[in-house]
């Protein structure tokens, strides 16, 4: 009781902080500004350590997180290819990438042999190493645009919000809540498979069929992320593995956790990609720099 | 017989082969006698500069960014700005291949090892861009023509006397927001129209910058170098610029961005805006 009491006023004290803290004075422009990015970074950092924390769930496999399968990458290389088509990125380019290479996967893994779920971990790693090579060709081919496919590999939440973009961008959050409801009514079904697949066999659930349904819905939420944020790493790998570390194998209560954790976390991380310098760091970066000495930290203890 | 029939199908394919060699030969010697110097231009400006001088018929490779003047459109491409190919360059047989730095490094390590004749544009400042034309001017033969184009550019951007250094932002490309350091020339091209660039004290040429920065340093004359309505962007009401509706998108960004002669147009237009 007092744990998640204790991560909810840490996250409340996040989103304070990330308010209050910046390189300019707090008045009610620079309010909706960061207002706007603390939306952004709750959305992309709950989402993406949610995500992590189911698909570690049903493949069982510690090392798996949203870029395993392929759809962070194919979102990756969908938005690249937008921008070198229209200058500037296109998050219905970034979608389709992403189920793109998600079908792809899917498509990969259904060829026979060996347990289905095993193979979409297989051949989610094959697809996104075949996405990154396609992204370098991007950047080869990109002048300009070379920056801005940059920022899109890293992630970075100080994007422009306008008035086209806006309505576009709510929709979208309200979208993946939608989404992630759905995913979180598996909570049960995922707590046997971490049992042992036999077990959950057993008890009669078809994993085959929760596969397909979790794959598919993640590639889209994930997309969705991508598409807005661009790809930021760190979160979706390790954030539910700190959420177990607290609160233990009940996906009851860790993926909310996860959710609350991975929104702190990026709420942080950006808030110091803010302030460390007066250029503007993809948050990408800052991730990977202030978690992994966190994790080591947390992991030795 | 059929031995026969087939020998002379093998004369008559080597014989258009052969043909179709001496031809392409011929034609290569051709290209080589009408020009003495034979310059591939990896700079769209340092092409600008070369047509301005006269030696444009010199050039026989550019990238495909190098668009202007319409003659340069014409001329065989090599590869664009970040990637010329080396082959490309080499199978062109130049006497000089005129680099940018720092964008080029790797190309101008390939072309050094295999000992081609280079010349490196990078100026950061004005007076650097005098100095490389009046150095490639000396190199193509062209000294006078290069010191009449100096002049005209020396005499066409002078300082403009402005009390009151009008606060201006320019930005390059809005995801992610790039605009333009201390050590882009074009910063110095806004100083001598009479203005202040906001980002003056960033220690680089291209900076990537948050808008949180723009909004508190509060500039009164946004420069845009890509078309968007910026009214709309959230936060950016407050600043005096989008106020004041001093917000400018008509600017040719190729007269600034490019150190080149058309620089004094470009300079022409900054100076109508800043002094509105």
């Amino acid at each position: 009781m007092n744990k998640q009491l204790l991560i909810i006023l840490i996250f409340l004290g996040a989103v304070l902080v990330s308010i209050i803290v910046g390189p300019a004075q707090l008045t009610s422009e620079i309010f909706q500004l960061r207002i706007s990015r603390v939306v952004l970074g709750i959305f992309a950092g709950g989402m993406l350590a949610f995500c992590g924390g189911i698909l570690q769930g049903l493949f069982g496999n510690p090392l798996v997180e949203p870029y395993t399968l392929g759809s962070a990458s194919g979102a990756a290389l969908g938005g690249s290819i937008g921008i070198l088509i229209f200058g500037t990125i296109n998050p219905v380019f970034a979608f389709l990438g992403s189920l793109g290479v998600g079908f792809f996967v899917f498509t990969i893994a259904r060829i026979e042999g060996g347990l289905f779920r095993d193979r979409l971990i297989l051949a989610g790693v094959v697809m996104s190493f075949l996405c990154s090579s396609l992204v370098m060709i991007t950047m080869l081919m990109g002048g300009r645009e070379l920056y801005e496919i940059l920022y899109l590999l890293m992630g970075y939440l100080g994007i422009i919000i306008n008035s086209t973009n806006r309505i576009m961008i709510i929709v979208l959050i309200a979208v993946s809540i939608g989404l992630m409801v759905f995913l979180y009514r598996y909570h049960r079904e995922l707590d046997i498979i971490s049992q042992g697949i036999e077990t959950a066999a057993g008890l009669g659930i078809n994993i085959q069929k929760l596969s397909i349904t979790i794959f598919l819905a993640t590639s889209l939420l994930i997309g969705l992320i991508v598409s807005i944020v661009g790809a930021i790493g760190f979160v979706g790998l390790v954030i539910p593995h700190i959420s177990k570390l607290l609160f233990g194998p009940k996906h009851l209560r860790n993926l909310p956790a996860s959710f609350i954790l991975g929104a702190t976390f990026l709420l942080l991380a950006d808030t110091a990609s803010r302030v460390i310098t007066v250029y503007e760091l993809p948050v990408g970066v800052v991730t990977s720099l202030v978690g992994v000495p966190f994790f080591i930290y947390l992991y030795r203890r | 017989m059929e031995i026969s029939e087939q020998l002379r199908k093998i004369c008559t394919t080597s014989l258009i082969f052969v043909l179709c060699i001496s031809y392409l030969v011929c034609h290569c010697n051709r290209a080589k006698e009408t020009t003495d110097y034979r310059i591939v231009s990896l700079s769209p400006a340092m092409t600008e500069i070369l047509f301005a001088l006269g030696s444009g018929n010199n050039i026989v490779g550019v990238t495909t960014f190098c668009d202007y003047p319409e003659e340069a459109k014409k001329i065989y491409k090599i590869g664009d700005f970040s990637n010329p190919s080396v082959e490309r360059i080499v199978g062109l047989k130049p006497n000089l291949v005129i680099l940018n730095l720092p964008e080029q490094m790797r190309i101008k390590k390939q072309l050094e090892r295999l000992k081609i004749n280079i010349f490196v544009s990078s100026p950061s400042s004005l007076d650097e861009v005098y100095e490389e034309i009046t150095e490639i001017g000396k190199i193509v033969k062209r000294e006078h023509n290069a010191d009449s184009l100096v002049n005209y550019m020396r005499t066409n951007i002078v300082p403009v006397e402005n009390k009151k250094k009008t606060n201006v932002y320019i930005e390059l490309s809005p995801r992610p927001i790039v605009t333009i350091g201390k050590h882009s020339f074009l910063n110095e091209l806004l100083e001598l129209a009479g203005a202040g660039n906001v980002f003056a004290d960033l220690n680089k040429d291209y900076p990537v910058v948050s808008q949180e920065e723009i909004i508190k340093r509060n500039p009164e004359i946004i420069i845009l170098l890509h078309p968007e309505n910026i009214e709309q962007r959230t936060g950016w009401g407050t600043i005096a610029a989008v106020k004041n509706k001093r917000v400018y998108a008509d600017i040719n960004q190729d007269y600034i961005m490019r150190p080149a002669p058309r620089l004094v147009k470009g300079f022409k237009e900054l100076k109508r805006i800043i002094l509105e």
